[in-house]
């Protein structure tokens, strides 16, 4: 989906208007390998040139309207982020290692998105390590679910960035904080599909196995129930790795270090173009971290329908 | 319907030896706030030691029932169902199971789905994978052992369930319309496949279906099941030399006999 088109639009603006050279190079390496196993393989020449032809027109309108606005701080046209964007990769900074406390060289851009690793990636490991963890548990266990539906339900629909009130109290609004808040979006995406997963495992193959000498939970559980709902628990992962950078945002808000509070930052300087550098930042972050998610799913789920 | 009402077929007419399987006064009973419903009323016949015998009746007779209570996936209401003596409590791998929709683990390849019951037994390598290929040869699946199921055809899927069945080498084998998922062709191909491995391994076949003509073609003796409450109308030998063809007068004629018995 987004993936294709955000891979072609950077090729695209390096070399304005040559879509005959997109499509050529699309030619020998998306297409000739396809072999029917998933969308990226989907993409035609065609269709590679459709989006090469509407980003580049999408960019020329937001130039235009800068150029239109004539104010920076209102719209940054796309050439002012582009530059803001390669100040920040290449501005001098140093990045001090949290515990270890080493600093070291980095620039402006790489140092904030550290930053923001340091929460996202805790919070979204611990968040879904936790969420699997539970939703196993009750769409295994009608007595549990039974027992915590209720809790679950009514927990269920409270925002994470709610729970800031308590993040600020308990932990303080830094890294731990921002990873507490991050932790509980990636907990209820995973607690969903994990349940959902086993939920929907067949009956009927759990009656094979048990005929093939399973007779304990145990062996049911790892040998049946967690292969046959890997697909919706990798679902979650995928989901909750997208949707944990929108909690960063919102987390960084507050004032935790990152990416996110660098948006908010230079906005408060009208420096918008940076602020939509770092939300390019964001998005190529999101871009590589899903298509490699995704790769990998596709080899170790490669047995699906 | 006939108005028959002969039952036929207690534990003590099989012909020869001991019985395998003993289907000794069998009810199964459902009952809800609303309603009762009696899948299976005093049901009984045996099968003995290398006999191939079909249950065929209408839809809602309690064939399937049936095929659960003997695999150990439901308990019956009365009565009891006995494998070499023994009273079955629950499912297990002295019954090796075939079913309609396969039942294949998507995740894991031929030789893996071959292999899972014996990983429950504790085979150890090398004999698994010696075994596993010995099961994939019997059934012909040898070239795609590295295959997911879902790159199979039905009818290469339920060899590969005939080949997991057997794996753990079970004292029966039990199969619930295990080809009434497959085109005709590829169903009297598996027909054959089924009566070579059978008579291969000389395991003892309890095989259930509403096909009359798949009945007569495959078993030593067809024990026909009625409806409401389920029970067994009659059991009929299958005298005729293997191989059988739909063709031959004789077999029309168990044909006919089978589907009046039914009420068809």
């Amino acid at each position: 989906m987004s993936l294709e088109t955000g891979s072609a639009s950077p090729r695209t603006t390096a070399e304005t208007g040559t879509t005959g050279v997109t499509t050529t190079d699309a030619d020998t390496s998306d297409s000739e390998p396809s072999t029917g196993t998933g969308s990226l393989s989907d993409l035609d020449a065609v269709g590679l040139a459709y989006g090469a032809v509407g980003s580049a027109v999408f960019l020329a309108v937001w130039q235009a309207a800068a150029m239109a606005v004539g104010r920076t701080y209102l719209l940054p046209s796309p050439v002012e982020v582009a530059t803001a964007f390669v100040v920040e990769l290449t501005a001098p900074t140093t990045f001090t290692v949290p515990f270890v406390g080493a600093s070291i060289p980095a620039t402006r851009l790489i140092a904030n998105l550290l930053q923001s690793l340091l929460h996202y990636i805790p919070g979204l490991v611990v968040g879904s390590i936790l969420g699997i963890s539970l939703g196993i548990a009750m769409g295994w266990s009608g007595r549990l679910d039974d027992a915590l539906t209720p809790v679950t339900r009514f927990l269920r629909p409270i925002p994470p960035l709610a729970w800031i009130v308590f993040a600020i109290v308990w932990i303080g609004i830094g890294h731990g904080g921002a990873a507490f808040i991050v932790g509980i979006g990636a907990f209820w995406i995973n607690f969903y599909n994990a349940y959902a997963g086993v939920e929907g495992v067949s009956t009927h193959l759990r009656e094979v196995a048990s005929t093939l000498g399973v007779d304990d939970d145990l062996t049911m559980i790892r040998k049946v129930i967690l292969p046959a709902a890997t697909p919706s628990i990798a679902t979650g992962v995928r989901t909750s790795i997208g949707q944990c950078w929108m909690i960063v945002v919102a987390a960084e808000l507050f004032g935790a270090p990152g990416v996110g509070f660098q948006i908010i930052n230079a906005a408060q300087n009208l420096s918008t173009d940076v602020s939509v550098a770092y939300m390019a930042v964001i998005s190529l972050v999101f871009l590589v971290s899903d298509g490699a998610f995704r790769r990998v799913e596709r080899r170790a789920l490669a047995w699906r329908d | 319907m006939a108005g028959l009402s002969d039952v036929q077929g207690t534990a003590t007419d099989s012909p020869t030896t001991t019985p395998k399987v003993v289907v000794d006064g069998v009810d199964k009973v459902y009952e809800s706030e609303r309603q009762r419903v009696e899948a299976l009323s005093d049901v009984n016949f045996s099968v003995s030691e290398g006999e191939f015998v079909c249950l065929v009746g209408p839809s809602g007779c309690g064939k399937t029932t049936l095929f659960r209570t003997i695999a150990g996936l439901e308990a019956p209401t009365g009565g009891e169902i006995r494998l070499d003596g023994e009273a079955v409590t629950g499912p297990g791998t002295d019954r090796g199971m075939v079913f309609q929709e396969y039942g294949l683990f998507p995740w894991r390849t031929v030789r893996d789905n071959v292999a899972f019951g014996l990983e429950e037994q504790g085979v150890e390598e090398p004999d698994r994978t010696r075994r596993v290929d010995e099961m994939l040869d019997l059934v012909g699946l040898g070239g795609f052992a590295d295959a997911y199921p879902k790159e199979l055809s039905g009818g290469m899927k339920q060899r590969v369930g005939i080949a997991r069945a057997l794996a753990v080498d079970p004292e029966i084998l039990l199969a619930d319309e295990p080809f009434g998922s497959v085109d005709a062709q590829t169903r009297d191909m598996l027909h054959e496949e089924l009566l070579r491995i059978w008579a291969e391994t000389g395991k003892t076949v309890l095989f259930v279906t509403h096909d009359v003509e798949e009945a007569v073609k495959l078993s030593d003796r067809v024990v026909v099941m009625a409806a409401d409450p389920g029970r067994v109308r009659e059991v009929v030998d299958v005298d005729i030399e293997r191989p059988r063809e739909r063709t031959d007068p004789a077999f029309g004629e168990y044909v006919g006999r089978i589907r009046e018995l039914i009420g068809e």
